[in-house]
């Protein structure tokens, strides 16, 4: 099972687990109907869209109604530190929520029950709580953007709103560098995707992989472009790419669908996750070497 | 007993600090009430500006923290995050040219809006429950009439966000002008 976890900005909306669907332009997840906008529902999006071009189980999708108080964060951080030992997903995406440390730590004390280990993934304020608490080395791929990158080199910070002004005015020649910095102060996954004009793959330190092509500036402003590439990989991994070819893979075609979607900063991020299919059929098995026939 | 020290069940990474005892029991009632997990801790010597009592918060929660305390009348002096060596609060931001779009970014949060309308068009970054909720909010509204994430928002992720709109919207008048 791959389990993604995570808050939507929806009042009222209760802790809902089941497997994801979609339904037109809605994400549908244990009968409940979710606009597919940024954050945790552009996310599961991206990894549905993936599992059914390869014809793979779908994702099994926790969200809870959360818009910033946190108490549906905290609801789903209870779940999964109940339950993670009997639902033991291969793979465990966590996604937007309130940052809480003991919380994260009590979740990472509970995957140890697991009679797998799970693939441990985060991105957003899950990201954000796992450095902040010192358990960055527990997960096994962060999804960070140039400035969350920052964040992770900053051994001191626990949002990025407080990265060290020079931290934040680096520009993306400086990722490697960055980079060097969390990983000297344990504050990296094993594998991160430093998402920017380049992106860098990392494992351990050692940068794997750099792309830049096709190069579609146009696909930052985008809300939720982010989350795709996370919802992707994560489907790529539990299909059984390496991580880092699941990175890859997943970092190339978002752009290459921004290209397809002739993005502007006013596209909406389902405009690009339409177009992955496309992008999968043309160039997944290119990419990956692993060649699925839809 | 134990030979390993037991991890606190609360680790907050922020401190409200006051200037004496009974506004940081006042304060602390107030957060409680709200739902906010706080806990009454010494601040550390080189921290400390008034009293010997402060509150540890949840540092991503500062904005609706400050909010509520605000709009309650309880006396506080800062909010500092836990660790001395910590740099302030972010208070620049880039600007980004998309041709007919503008695209500001204070810290992980990024706001883009049409130059001549003033209309936002998205915005993206962040990772706290707020900025998904700001952003269906915030699009499609006109930069001097969309609501404001300092309202709206409770985390330190609105808080940036916040502070895009404030630079995009200096950015649009200015232009408007010209």
């Amino acid at each position: 099972m791959m389990l993604i976890a995570g808050t939507l900005p929806l009042k009222g909306l209760p802790l809902t687990i089941g497997a994801a669907s979609a339904e037109g332009d809605y994400l549908v997840v244990n009968h409940q109907r979710i606009p597919c906008t940024q954050g945790t529902a552009a996310m599961i999006t991206a990894a549905l869209t993936t599992t059914e071009y390869l014809k793979i189980e779908a994702p099994q999708a926790l969200v809870v109604g959360d818009t910033g108080q946190g108490k549906g964060s905290r609801e789903m951080y209870e779940y999964l530190i109940q339950n993670v030992a009997k639902l033991s997903p291969e793979v465990l995406a966590l996604h937007y929520c309130l940052p809480d440390m003991a919380l994260t730590r009590r979740l990472c004390e509970a995957v140890k029950s697991c009679s797998k280990r799970p693939l441990m993934i985060a991105d957003a304020a899950s990201m954000y709580a796992a450095k902040a608490a010192g358990l960055a080395t527990s997960f096994d791929i962060f999804t960070p953007d140039a400035t969350e990158m920052a964040f992770l080199a900053d051994p001191d910070a626990t949002h990025p709103a407080y990265i060290a002004r020079h931290l934040f005015d680096t520009d993306v020649t400086q990722t490697p560098k960055l980079v060097a910095a969390a990983y000297a102060k344990k504050n990296a996954a094993k594998l991160l995707l430093v998402k920017g004009a380049t992106d860098y793959v990392v494992r351990n330190g050692e940068i794997l992989a750099t792309i830049s092509e096709p190069d579609v500036p146009t696909l930052e402003p985008i809300g939720g472009t982010g989350d795709t590439i996370t919802g992707m990989l994560s489907a790529f991994v539990y299909a059984g790419l390496e991580p880092h070819e699941a990175t890859i893979v997943a970092a190339r075609a978002n752009r290459m669908a921004g290209k397809l979607a002739n993005a502007t900063p006013a596209t909406k991020v389902r405009q690009i996750i339409s177009q992955f299919p496309a992008v999968f059929q043309q160039y997944l098995c290119q990419w990956s070497e692993v060649c699925y026939k839809p | 007993m134990s030979l390993f020290k037991k991890k606190p069940s609360f680790e907050g990474g922020g401190l409200v600090l006051f200037m004496d005892v009974h506004d940081a029991m006042a304060a602390e009632k107030v957060l409680k009430e709200s739902e906010y997990t706080v806990k009454l801790v010494a601040p550390p010597p080189e921290l400390r500006k008034g009293c010997d009592l402060a509150l540890e918060i949840n540092l991503v929660e500062q904005p609706g923290i400050e909010r509520l305390l605000q709009e309650k009348e309880a006396g506080y002096v800062s909010v500092l995050p836990m660790k001395p060596g910590t740099s302030g609060l972010l208070e620049i931001v880039k600007v980004t040219d998309f041709g007919d779009w503008t695209m500001v970014k204070a810290a992980n949060m990024k706001l883009s809006f049409d130059k001549k309308s003033g209309i936002i068009v998205n915005t993206s970054g962040g990772g706290c429950p707020d900025i998904p909720y700001l952003h269906a909010e915030m699009i499609g509204k006109k930069l001097d009439k969309a609501p404001r994430p300092r309202d709206l928002g409770f985390t330190l992720c609105a808080l940036m966000l916040d502070r895009a709109l404030e630079e995009s919207l200096a950015l649009w008048q200015g232009g408007k002008k010209i």
